[in-house]
């Protein structure tokens, strides 16, 4: 592959969180404070390593870097994506693995976290205070109105697969039937156990037997 | 092609673009292409590879490996694009020095880096890249960024740039270099020697200096031809990435 496709995706991604990190200046300091510091951020599938810098112009992504790392996460791409989304620091069971310091990854998530862009400055900047405004106000409701629906979406969709289709079952009988697995499970450790207990008592016997013999 | 040097004659020359002319009045020849074009050439550069030469110069920095400290001496550094970002990268405990053999290109250079708040860890100089006035072993990192097609003698630069380089230190050339498709090949030559002179006619009124720029990519060494030319002069670890199908590569290569 022609090295100027990375090249050019990471130079357009950079582009892009810059100019939106400019308009969120605590974020951007924030970001200054962490530097020096590398995150490598190792892609298993596609095979894909990216570099991130977080500098006083906000962040640099390079596909290439030689200096010494501070953080590397490895996983799949869905896996690294959820673990952006999440808030979670504890990466057990996210299919993603850490090297290096975790203190520089929760700070870079601490920033995700909080970051504050003013939609309403940045448009204000290109169209003017009235349609800059007005334009905010959109983006704001649009963002509200979009969250609410995912919600929806993921609500209904849940309950046509559990009531409609019954292709899955419904939270309470998946919590009964885990119940019923927990007390089997627990059920069969104890039968283990007394069993064990009883083979052992009868090893104790045969022994005092024997020896009872021999005298 | 090693120096493209020709006996005619009793007279030593070599290639100015497609033309022959004498060894001693090539800088005199490329010196005016430069003086012409300095005032526009970033213009010219966005125009010419559509914004294009700007990935080539950030690939060419990611693979320079440059980081806090290190010495970095960005020959033929025209306008300072390689040493802006060099800069931000050696810090202050660095050195960077952006030489040309141009005084418009580095007047150009200086006056932008100056403007873009860049002193301190920066010099600037007038300088031959056949006869690099440093010490032996000095830079961790040299760049020579489409300044190697214009000088005479390829060879007596590269040996100077080796004995300036650190042992460990590398050298990276950034150069226009032959596509790697018959058909692609075709719409460049198309594009260099109708169009290019065309825009450099409309942007600085110099129709003769871009159709020395195009006759000049053509004359410069292919892919292989650098590679062998680096291990010549004493480079180890050479090797070159082609970018663009190969209408520019990137070689590079280490002082042991």
């Amino acid at each position: 592959m022609d090295p100027m496709l990375s090249t050019a995706a990471l130079a357009s991604a950079e582009k892009i969180i810059n100019t939106a990190l400019a308009y969120d200046p605590a974020s951007r300091i924030a970001l200054a404070e962490l530097s020096p510091q590398v995150l490598a951020v190792h892609i298993s599938s596609p095979d894909v390593k990216i570099f991130v810098m977080p500098s006083v112009d906000g962040i640099e992504l390079h596909s290439h870097y030689e200096g010494d790392i501070t953080t590397q996460l490895e996983g799949t791409l869905p896996a690294l994506l959820s673990l952006i989304k999440s808030e979670r620091l504890n990466l057990k069971d996210s299919g993603v693995q850490l090297f290096g310091s975790t203190s520089f990854l929760a700070e870079l998530q601490k920033i995700l976290k909080n970051l504050d862009i003013d939609w309403e400055e940045m448009l204000s900047q290109v169209f003017g205070d009235v349609i800059g405004h007005q334009g905010a106000e959109l983006i704001r409701s649009k963002m509200s109105w979009t969250k609410d629906r995912v919600s929806n979406i993921q609500r209904l969709t849940s309950e046509f697969l559990t009531e409609e289709l019954r292709v899955l079952p419904s939270a309470p009988e998946l919590n009964f039937f885990n119940a019923q697995v927990d007390e089997l499970k627990l059920g069969a450790d104890r039968v283990t156990a007394r069993i064990e207990q009883i083979l052992a008592r009868i090893e104790r016997q045969n022994a005092q037997q024997q020896a009872a013999q021999q005298e | 092609m090693s120096n493209e040097r020709a006996p005619m004659s009793e007279q030593k020359t070599t290639h100015f673009g497609f033309e022959q002319v004498a060894v001693e009045k090539k800088a005199e020849r490329v010196a005016g292409v430069f003086h012409s074009v300095a005032a526009k050439y970033d213009v010219m550069n966005d125009l010419m590879s559509a914004g294009i030469h700007r990935l080539w110069k950030r690939f060419t920095i990611e693979a320079s490996g440059v980081r806090a400290g290190h010495k970095v001496l960005d020959i033929a550094g025209g306008t300072g694009d390689l040493s802006y970002q060099f800069a931000k990268l050696v810090g202050k405990d660095g050195q960077v020095i952006l030489a040309d053999i141009n005084s418009s290109m580095l007047n150009v250079g200086r006056d932008r880096l100056i403007d873009r708040g860049v002193a301190g860890n920066i010099q600037f100089a007038q300088t031959d890249a056949q006869y690099l006035p440093f010490p032996d072993n000095t830079f961790d990192c040299i760049t020579i960024a489409f300044g190697l097609r214009n000088v005479t003698d390829k060879d007596l630069a590269l040996r100077s740039m080796l004995r300036v380089l650190k042992p460990g230190g590398r050298l990276l050339v950034l150069e226009f270099s032959k596509p790697q498709h018959t058909a692609l090949e075709k719409v460049y030559d198309t594009y260099s020697f109708k169009l290019l002179p065309l825009i450099g006619k409309l942007v600085t009124n110099d129709a003769d200096s871009y159709r020395y720029l195009a006759e000049s990519i053509r004359m410069h060494p292919d892919q292989e031809t650098l590679k062998d030319m680096m291990k010549s002069a004493g480079f180890v670890n050479t090797e070159f990435t082609n970018m663009t199908g190969g209408n520019v590569a990137l070689h590079k290569g280490f002082k042991s």
